[in-house]
């Protein structure tokens, strides 16, 4: 009856999303190794090593063109999905209200949050759009993001056709910068998206509806006046929600603050203003890494995601083989399964 | 000992004399010769300029003159290798620290760390950074440049007080060996200008050495 138990997404863009983030992630590892050398060498060491490093990230960039280049035309081809894309579309006045609102909600100056920053708090499936505002921005910021990435890592992959139309050096250094400038903008994002999904109260370790396709998802179909409640009173919070949540933050600021200091050290990112040398500082280093663990473990987390769809889809399989009720929504068959809270609570 | 070598090792700077070059292949032919390398790598190169066009003065007259005139200064030869710059723009792009400046003055490449990734390329504003795997298999696949190469300065020769290859071969004594005074003093004595412009000579000298070579052209 929450929005908890509406599927979001289709089979192909869940596949998307998974493969989408596989090669975002290993472009970052492959990236940032090269970008913070002190501190990841070993991270080169692990992708191939000076000589491999970088075919790795150019072979997972080309997938991801390739990827992004089947996905979006897909999406626009069909007519369901366009649809769909009405609904990614900011609605500027509610959006932005929902913004205002909880800037000041932050601030103690407001009671409760705007129904568009709703989307999982409790309410009624019919009272909040599917999509917050913040989830919108995720979908356009990451789309503008990776795209200006793949422009400009094309551009400094074959630097003549820049060199063609400008014949000058120093824009083909403008795009190295700016192309190692988005990938520290991008990185606070993904590790943002990471805790944000995988760290909410009602998901905890990680939110089904990205890996389970809407039409397996069990679905309320009923009349939601006809009751009182929600239903997210039904979900359990896992004992170790809270430490983790709390562990998880801390890593992610870490890891956030010191890719962001880094760069900033070393001055026109990441092209540095003055010649320095094994200038590695223990901190950094730990913080970077910090940074990279958050990293894999959104890897990992992503990886989980489509081991419990995967394990999901069995059990329905076998207990329909079997006779009784599939975990369709009304009946909460599958409520002891783990992991899967957010999905199979009716 | 060429007359073009100065001093070596400690604080070397290297720098052409343009007035001097002929063109005649000596340098590229010593330096592949002196360390065996692929026919497609130039560590030094001669870059020619208005090739067959006679300046104002005459052909293989003053180059640098006119230049500064605002002329076209006719055919113009000019050896280009690594010239191990005071402000190393390769040195600061460079992600992995592959290039580093050293105390010594001069510009190391470390292979081990290089990624190929051929920001120094960009970098460059003499074209040194050479890249001579960019044509092999899995390279030329993805666009990596394999590992870099360029002029080293001869510097296991010059530790041994011998003058780089090319510098040491040149008929001509075309290239410059020696401290950024050394340098200037020899241009000025020869009557020959710099013929980069001041920009490029704050990169190769820092901007302090650089105005050592402006009391010969105090308007350039
Ligand atoms: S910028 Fe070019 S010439 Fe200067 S040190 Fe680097 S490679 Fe050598
Ligand atoms: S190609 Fe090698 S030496 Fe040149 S900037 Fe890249 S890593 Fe450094």
């Amino acid at each position: 009856m929450t929005n908890l138990d509406h599927g979001k997404f289709s089979r192909v863009t869940t596949m998307f999303h998974s493969l989408l983030a596989l090669t975002v992630f290993v472009l970052f590892f492959t990236g940032y190794a090269i970008a913070f050398n002190t501190e990841l060498w070993w991270m080169v060491e692990l992708m191939g090593g000076n000589r491999g490093v970088l075919s790795i990230h150019r072979l997972a960039g080309f997938a991801l063109i390739l990827l992004t280049g089947f996905w979006v035309p897909y999406m626009l081809i069909r007519s369901a999905s366009r649809s769909n894309f009405r609904e990614v579309l900011p609605d500027l006045r509610a959006d932005a209200a929902a913004f205002v609102q909880d800037v000041k909600f932050a601030l103690g100056r407001a009671d409760e949050r705007h129904p568009n920053a709703r989307q999982f708090a409790g309410y009624k499936a019919d009272e909040v759009p599917l999509l917050s505002y913040v989830g919108k921005g995720v979908i356009w910021i990451f789309t503008v993001e990776l795209l200006l990435l793949m422009i400009s890592g094309l551009l400094i992959w074959r630097k003549t056709w820049l060199i063609d139309f400008y014949n000058s050096q120093s824009v083909a250094m403008a795009f190295v910068a700016f192309h190692g400038l988005l990938g520290v903008i991008m990185l606070m994002g993904v590790l943002f998206h990471t805790f944000e999904h995988g760290f909410h109260p009602a998901f905890y370790p990680i939110e089904m509806k990205a890996f389970l396709p809407k039409d397996q998802t069990p679905n309320f179909h009923g009349n939601p006046d006809e009751y009182e409640t929600t239903g997210i009173e039904r979900l359990r919070l896992r004992p170790s929600w809270r430490w983790a949540t709390n562990v998880v933050a801390v890593l992610v600021v870490v890891g956030i603050v010191s890719v962001l200091v880094a760069s900033l050290d070393y001055g026109g990112y990441p092209v540095p203003e003055t010649l320095a040398f094994n200038e590695g500082s223990v901190l950094r280093t730990i913080g970077i890494n910090i940074g990279m663990f958050v990293l894999l473990l959104g890897l990992l987390l992503s990886v989980y995601g489509n081991v419990l769809r995967a394990r999901y889809l069995r059990q329905r399989r076998e207990r329909a083989a079997t006779g009784t009720t599939a975990a369709d929504g009304g009946e909460p068959a599958s409520r002891d399964e783990p992991g899967t809270s957010g999905t199979d609570d009716g | 000992m060429s007359q073009g070598v100065m001093s070596t090792g400690e604080g070397m700077r290297i720098f052409p004399d343009v007035e001097a070059c002929i063109d005649c292949g000596g340098c590229v032919v010593a330096c592949k010769r002196t360390w065996d390398r692929e026919i497609q790598n130039q560590r030094i190169d001669i870059t020619t300029m208005a090739e067959g066009i006679a300046g104002p003065q005459g052909e293989n007259a003053a180059k640098v003159d006119p230049l500064i005139a605002g002329e076209n200064p006719g055919e113009t030869s000019l050896p280009m290798q690594c010239y191990h710059c005071e402000n190393a723009p390769c040195v600061s792009v460079c992600p992995t620290n592959a290039l580093q400046k050293e105390e010594d003055g001069f510009v190391t490449v470390q292979d081990d760390l290089c990624v190929g990734c051929q920001y120094c390329l960009s970098g460059c504003p003499f074209g040194a950074p050479q890249f001579p795997d960019s044509n092999d298999g899995s390279a030329q696949l993805f666009g990596t440049g394999g590992i870099m190469d360029k002029c080293t300065g001869c510097r296991p020769r010059q530790e041994a007080g011998k003058g780089p290859a090319c510098a040491e071969e040149c008929a001509t004594d075309a290239i410059l060996v020696g401290s950024a005074g050394e340098i200037s003093d020899e241009l000025e004595k020869r009557g020959s200008g710099s013929f980069f412009n001041d920009q490029a000579m704050e990169i190769i000298f820092g901007e302090e050495d650089a105005q050592l070579f402006q009391d010969y052209n105090p308007d350039q």
